[in-house]
C-alpha cells in the first residue's frame, strides 16, 4: 500500500523496444517519471510518441524493454492483477463485444472487478447520458466513449489511466468529463490522461508530461505552458493590408502581410489585436491554434530553457 | 473473480450448442433412419468392394465387411464426416479464446481488469469444453432418435462410446488452435496453422492407411486421425490408450497456451 508522500505512478528508466522482422522501433526511451496522489496528470504528445505504449507499459499489457513502472506502490508486471483492481482504464481505441449489450457488457466487468456499487454505475449512467439497453454494435463512437469512461469509473479507482479519453465525445459531454475529473481530483484520486489536443489538457490538468519521439521533452505545470501557448491569427482586411498597422501591438509577433491579409502570431488576449484595428474594416479572422511542437519550441527556444531542449515534435496538434 | 470468465464465455456461446449439435444431430438421424434393412447395408457392403479402397479410408473405412454392420455403416456414414465438420467448430472456439479479441483489441480491455492471464485462457478453454461436449452430447441425441425409428438392432453403448471417442480429438482441435493463436499472434497466422495441422493430420492419416509401408505409413503416428479411428471403437468399444494419449496432448497444449500467453506482450 502507497503511503500519501509514495508517488502514484512512478517510472525508472522504462524503454520498450518493438521487434517488426529485422527492424527494431524505439518507441520509450528511458521515461523517468512521477505522478503524485491528487493530480490530473496531461501526457502530451503527437501520435507516435509513445504515449499509448506508455500506459500499456503500466498496465503489464506489454513488458518493457529495460527499467520499472510502480503504480500505487507496487510493481507494475508482478502485483498486475491487484493493480488492477485499484486502477480504471479507458483504451484509446474502445473494442468490445458486438452482440452484447451496455448493461450485459457493464455487469460482466462489474462481476469480475468482485461487485460494485450499482447506485453510483446508474449515477454515473444517468451523468453521461448513457442508454445501456443498446447493444454495442449500435453505439454511436460518442457512445461507446461513454460507456468506456462508465467502465473506467465504475469502481471509484484510486487512479484513472485514460487513453484520448475525450475522442468522439460531444463539446457538452467534454464538459461533462472535465467536471468529472475535477471531482476525482478533489477526492484525492489521481488522473493520468493522455492526449495530443493541448487545450484540452489545459482545461483539467495539474501538469504535463511532453513526450516526443519516445523520449519524455518536458515535464511543466499547466500554468506555465499557457505562458507559452499562443495561436495564429489571419486577418482579411477591406483594404491593402500594411504591417506597420499592428507594430508594437502587445502579444504581436511574426506579422506578415500578403494583399488584404494579414498573418500574425497572437499571444494572450485579442483586445489589444481589435483595439489596433478599430479603423479598419475586418472582413475576415481566422484562427488557428498552435502546433504543439510551436509552442514546445516557442518555450524551449529561449535561453534560459534551452537546456531542457530535446527533438522537437514531429506533429501538429 | 473465479468462474466469471467461464459462465460470461457460456453465455455469449450457447446458442451454438444447439445450431451444431441439431445440425450434427439431424445427419445422425438421417443415417440411422436409412439403415432399415440387415440385406441392404450387406448390398451395400459388396457395392463397396468395387470402390477404391483408397476413397473408403478416406472417410475412415478400413474394412468393407464392416458396412454390413449397423454399427459399420454408422461410422463410415456419420462418426467419419462428424469430426471433420466439429474441426470447424474447433477451430471457432480456439481462435476464440484469445486471437479474435487480441485482434479486435477486446483483451487490451479484459487484461486490464483484475484477471491474471492464466485464468483468461484456462476458463475460456474449459467453457468451450463444455459447449463442445454439449454439442456432442445434442447430436448424439439426433444419433439416438434416428435409432429409436430404425427396424434394425443397433448397439446403442458402442454409439455412445463413439460419440465419447469424438471429445479427445475434438478438444485437441480446440487447443491446438488456442495455442496457435497465442504463438502465432496473428491471426491469419494462426488460422492458417489450424488449418494445416487438421487437414495435414486427415490427409497423413488417410495416406497412411492407404499406402502400408510407406513414408506416409510411418508418419501416420502424428496424426491424431489415427487415434480418433472411429471404426475401431464402434466395432470393439473405446480404446483407453487412444484417449488418454490425445487428452495428454490437449493437457499439454493447454498448459503450452498459458505459459506462452503469460510471457508475451499482448496487442501488437
Amino acid at each position: 500500500m502507497a503511503n500519501h508522500n509514495t508517488p502514484v505512478i512512478q517510472t525508472e528508466s522504462l524503454s520498450k523496444v518493438y521487434k517488426a522482422g529485422k527492424r527494431t522501433i524505439q518507441a520509450l526511451s528511458n521515461l523517468t517519471l512521477s505522478v503524485h496522489r491528487g493530480e490530473i496528470f496531461g501526457y502530451l504528445g503527437p501520435n507516435g510518441a509513445g504515449k499509448t505504449t506508455t500506459i500499456r507499459l503500466m498496465l503489464d499489457l506489454i513488458r518493457p524493454t529495460n527499467g520499472s513502472a510502480t503504480l500505487l506502490g507496487m510493481d507494475a508486471q508482478k502485483d498486475s492483477v491487484e493493480l488492477h483492481r485499484r486502477i480504471g482504464f479507458l483504451p484509446a481505441e474502445l473494442s468490445l463485444w458486438k452482440n452484447l449489450t451496455g448493461r450485459q457488457v457493464i455487469d460482466y466487468v462489474a462481476r469480475l472487478r468482485g461487485g460494485v456499487d450499482w447506485q453510483y454505475v446508474n449515477e454515473l449512467t444517468e451523468r453521461l447520458q448513457f442508454d445501456p439497453t443498446l447493444r454495442v454494435r449500435s453505439y454511436s463512437s460518442g457512445n461507446r466513449r461513454k460507456l468506456g469512461l462508465l467502465l473506467a469509473l465504475m469502481n471509484k479507482p484510486e487512479l484513472l489511466i485514460l487513453d484520448e479519453p475525450t475522442n468522439g465525445l460531444d463539446p457538452l459531454m467534454q464538459q461533462i468529463f472535465n467536471d468529472m475529473m475535477r471531482e476525482v481530483r478533489a477526492e484525492g484520486r489521481t488522473v493520468f490522461l493522455s492526449s495530443h489536443i493541448l487545450s484540452e489538457v489545459q482545461s483539467i490538468c495539474d501538469r504535463v508530461g511532453i513526450l516526443g519521439s519516445g523520449k519524455l521533452q518536458a515535464v511543466e505545470t499547466v500554468a506555465t505552458l499557457r505562458h507559452a501557448d499562443f495561436r495564429w491569427v489571419t486577418l482579411r482586411l477591406h483594404e491593402v493590408a500594411n504591417t506597420q498597422l499592428l507594430a508594437g501591438v502587445p502579444g504581436v509577433a511574426d506579422l506578415t502581410a500578403d494583399s488584404s491579409t494579414l498573418k500574425l502570431r497572437l499571444r494572450g488576449d485579442f483586445n489589444p489585436l481589435l483595439h489596433a484595428l478599430k479603423d479598419q474594416y475586418v472582413v475576415d479572422i481566422k484562427t488557428e491554434e498552435a502546433s504543439l511542437e510551436e509552442i514546445f519550441l516557442s518555450y524551449y527556444g529561449n535561453g534560459s530553457n534551452a537546456n531542457k531542449t530535446a527533438e522537437p515534435l514531429k506533429e501538429r496538434v | 473473480m473465479a468462474g466469471v470468465t467461464f459462465v460470461h464465455t457460456l453465455r455469449r456461446n450457447w446458442r451454438q450448442i444447439l445450431y451444431w449439435g441439431i445440425g450434427i444431430g439431424l445427419l445422425g438421424m438421417y443415417v440411422a433412419i436409412i439403415v432399415q434393412d440387415a440385406d441392404i447395408l450387406k448390398q451395400y457392403a459388396e457395392l463397396a468392394k468395387n470402390v477404391p479402397p483408397a476413397l473408403l479410408q478416406m472417410f475412415g473405412m478400413n474394412d468393407t465387411a464392416a458396412l454390413a454392420t449397423p454399427e459399420g455403416f454408422i461410422s463410415f456414414g456419420f462418426f467419419g464426416y462428424t469430426l471433420l465438420i466439429l474441426a470447424v467448430y474447433a477451430v471457432i472456439a480456439g481462435m476464440s479464446v484469445t486471437a479474435n479479441e487480441e485482434d479486435d483489441g477486446i483483451l487490451d480491455v479484459v487484461l486490464a481488469l483484475p484477471i491474471p492471464r492464466w485464468r483468461v485462457v484456462v476458463e475460456r478453454f474449459f467453457a468451450y469444453a463444455l459447449i463442445a461436449t454439449a454439442i456432442v452430447a445434442v447430436a448424439f441425441g439426433g444419433l439416438w432418435l434416428g435409432i429409436l425409428s430404425s427396424a434394425l438392432d443397433i448397439n446403442v453403448s458402442r454409439m455412445v462410446e463413439g460419440s465419447i471417442n469424438m471429445m479427445p480429438s475434438f478438444l485437441l482441435m480446440i487447443a491446438f488452435t488456442m495455442f496457435v493463436g497465442v504463438v502465432a499472434r496473428r491471426k491469419a497466422m494462426a488460422l492458417a496453422a489450424a488449418a494445416i495441422f487438421i487437414v495435414g493430420s486427415y490427409f497423413i492419416n488417410f495416406l497412411g492407411s492407404a499406402a502400408s509401408g510407406s513414408l506416409a505409413d510411418t508418419l501416420q503416428a502424428v496424426s491424431f486421425f489415427s487415434y480418433y479411428n472411429s471404426e475401431d471403437v464402434l466395432l470393439h468399444g473405446l480404446n483407453a490408450g487412444n484417449v488418454g494419449l490425445l487428452l495428454t496432448v490437449t493437457a499439454a497444449l493447454v498448459v503450452g497456451t498459458v505459459w506462452s500467453f503469460n510471457r508475451r506482450d499482448v496487442g501488437l
